[in-house]
């Protein structure tokens, strides 16, 4: 009968210890990032809050809206420079083929991110910020410390199409609100024709399509009534801005309770969007 | 959008699309390469011992020509995008893991280390941030090599051979003491290695079933594991 002798151990046990610093090396910057970008998220929804409240104004209609984009748009960027600054600290742990190791940890905090400065630029400058914008205001002296990519940047300005929409339609009742309400309906016309083309390249951007057309939806149903009700009287715009100003200031000078309601009347409408 | 813009990024967009099309038809060929390894390798199960080394011997050649296409692959991959489109080949390499580990355990019983394996690929060191061996490839690699073991295990029986069982028996509990070192995350790999135990518990009972009718050679000192009843 033959017999056969075995090394008990044929596998070098040892190894596997270098495997378990290497999976926990992954695992526990993963749980990092995680967490990064999820503070990003939520500094930016913030941000997005503090461009809505601010561009909105307070209840005085008299406001200039053009002056209060521009002091939202400061405001703005002051706190996303928290977030560049958050970006900047993860740039050990992004360094050299472990950005693309991560991307997708990092991924949706970045476009909310992008949300949130694209809204701000866009009450700025009323323009769509580029991909160069964007990248640079991730680095500094020593160069990129957070690569930006294509898809990030466009499912980003994807989502900033609901921003623009709330904006406009809460912004509606204002003087210069119709105004604005056709700038914005334009200019998001505009980036969901831009994106069509993008729509085969990037997977998600299909579904935010989709949302962006019943963003755009909103605000076209909201300038239509407008062009019905203004042409019931032969007045300039200005002329009817006067007329619901005059009515408002009247209404405010009788006490404060009734308008507090309609601000939270507000609020609430712009929950709603958000699902 | 600027117009200039848009071009820019439909051009940037296009570039990735050529270069996935290119990563792809290597793939393809990898793939076509593995699955003539793993055809062979099928024979295992029904190639009486004496006759293995003749097999092994056949099948070499297929595990050195990965060499060829990774080479190629590794010239696709722009500098640090490693990560970036990994997953285009990640089932095809570890498909060829399996293939090495396999071969290296029915030739010599050790286990091939994540270097040798690297090597045997063809996959250099210096490519690091374009094409790497991840562990965790190498990881799942080694577990499909224990599902295989498992049926090796018992159609070796059927074909008369007793101590294969034995040998294969004390080759994966090494492995499983290896995996238990480990602090796994709730991932696939995870639950690839809770699935071992059911590789380990079928081996175990061809052990028993073996050894209880003495079909097996006597013993060494140490050669026999304890049954689990």
């Amino acid at each position: 009968m033959s017999t056969f002798t075995l090394d008990p151990h044929h596998v070098s046990i040892d190894i596997f210890d270098n495997f378990r610093a290497d999976l926990d090396d992954y695992n526990d910057r993963r749980e990092r990032l995680i967490k990064a970008s999820r503070d990003i998220t939520n500094l930016s929804k913030k941000t997005i809050f503090l461009l809505h409240r601010i561009a909105q104004g307070s209840h005085d209609p008299n406001e200039d809206s053009h002056v209060l984009a521009k002091k939202a748009a400061q405001e703005g960027y002051a706190k996303l420079r928290e977030i560049q600054t958050l970006y900047s600290h993860l740039r050990p742990e992004l360094g050299g083929d472990k950005f693309w190791r991560y991307q997708r940890q990092v991924s949706p905090g970045l476009q909310e991110y992008i949300e949130a400065l694209s809204f701000a630029h866009y009450l700025d400058h009323g323009t769509l910020i580029t991909f160069d914008e964007v990248q640079h205001t991730l680095m500094d002296a020593q160069g990129v410390f957070f690569p930006l990519t294509i898809s990030d940047y466009v499912l980003g300005l994807s989502d900033l199409t609901g921003e623009l929409m709330r904006f406009a339609i809460s912004g509606i009742a204002r003087r210069g609100g119709r105004k604005k309400a056709q700038d914005v309906c334009t200019f998001v016309r505009g980036c969901k024709a831009d994106f069509e083309r993008m729509t085969p390249y990037i997977r998600e951007l299909k579904k935010k399509q989709s949302v962006t057309s019943q963003s755009l939806e909103k605000i076209e149903d909201a300038a239509y009534t407008i062009m019905v009700r203004t042409s019931e009287y032969d007045l300039s715009p200005e002329m009817l801005d006067d007329i619901v100003t005059q009515s408002i200031s009247s209404y405010i000078g009788t006490g404060r309770q009734p308008s507090r309601r309609g601000r939270g009347d507000r609020m609430s409408d712009d929950e709603d969007e958000d699902i | 959008m600027d117009p200039n813009e848009l071009d820019k990024i439909i051009d940037l967009l296009d570039r990735d699309v050529e270069l996935r099309e290119k990563i792809k038809d290597q793939v393809t060929l990898l793939d076509k390469k593995t699955r003539t390894t793993i055809g062979i390798l099928n024979r295992i199960h029904s190639t009486p011992s004496e006759a293995m080394p003749a097999l092994i011997e056949s099948v070499q050649p297929t595990l050195l020509s990965y060499r060829e296409v990774i080479s190629t692959l590794v010239e696709i991959i722009p500098e640090n995008q490693f990560w970036r489109w990994k997953d285009m080949w990640t089932n095809s390499i570890r498909t060829a893991v399996f293939a090495a580990v396999l071969i290296e355990y029915l030739s010599n019983r050790t286990l091939l280390s994540l270097a040798q394996t690297a090597e045997i690929l063809g996959i250099e060191e210096k490519w690091g941030d374009r094409l790497a061996l991840p562990v965790e490839d190498y990881l799942q690699g080694l577990i499909t090599v224990v599902n295989e073991l498992s049926r090796l295990a018992v159609n070796a029986v059927t074909m008369g051979n007793f101590e294969e069982p034995i040998k294969i028996s004390l080759f994966v509990k090494d492995l499983f003491t290896g995996f238990s070192m480990l602090n796994l995350k709730n991932d696939l790999l995870r639950r690839r290695f809770d699935s071992l135990k059911y590789d380990i518990k079928k081996i175990e009972e061809v052990v028993y079933d073996v050894s209880l009718r003495k079909l097996a050679p006597a013993p060494g000192s140490s050669g026999i594991p304890k049954v689990h009843s």
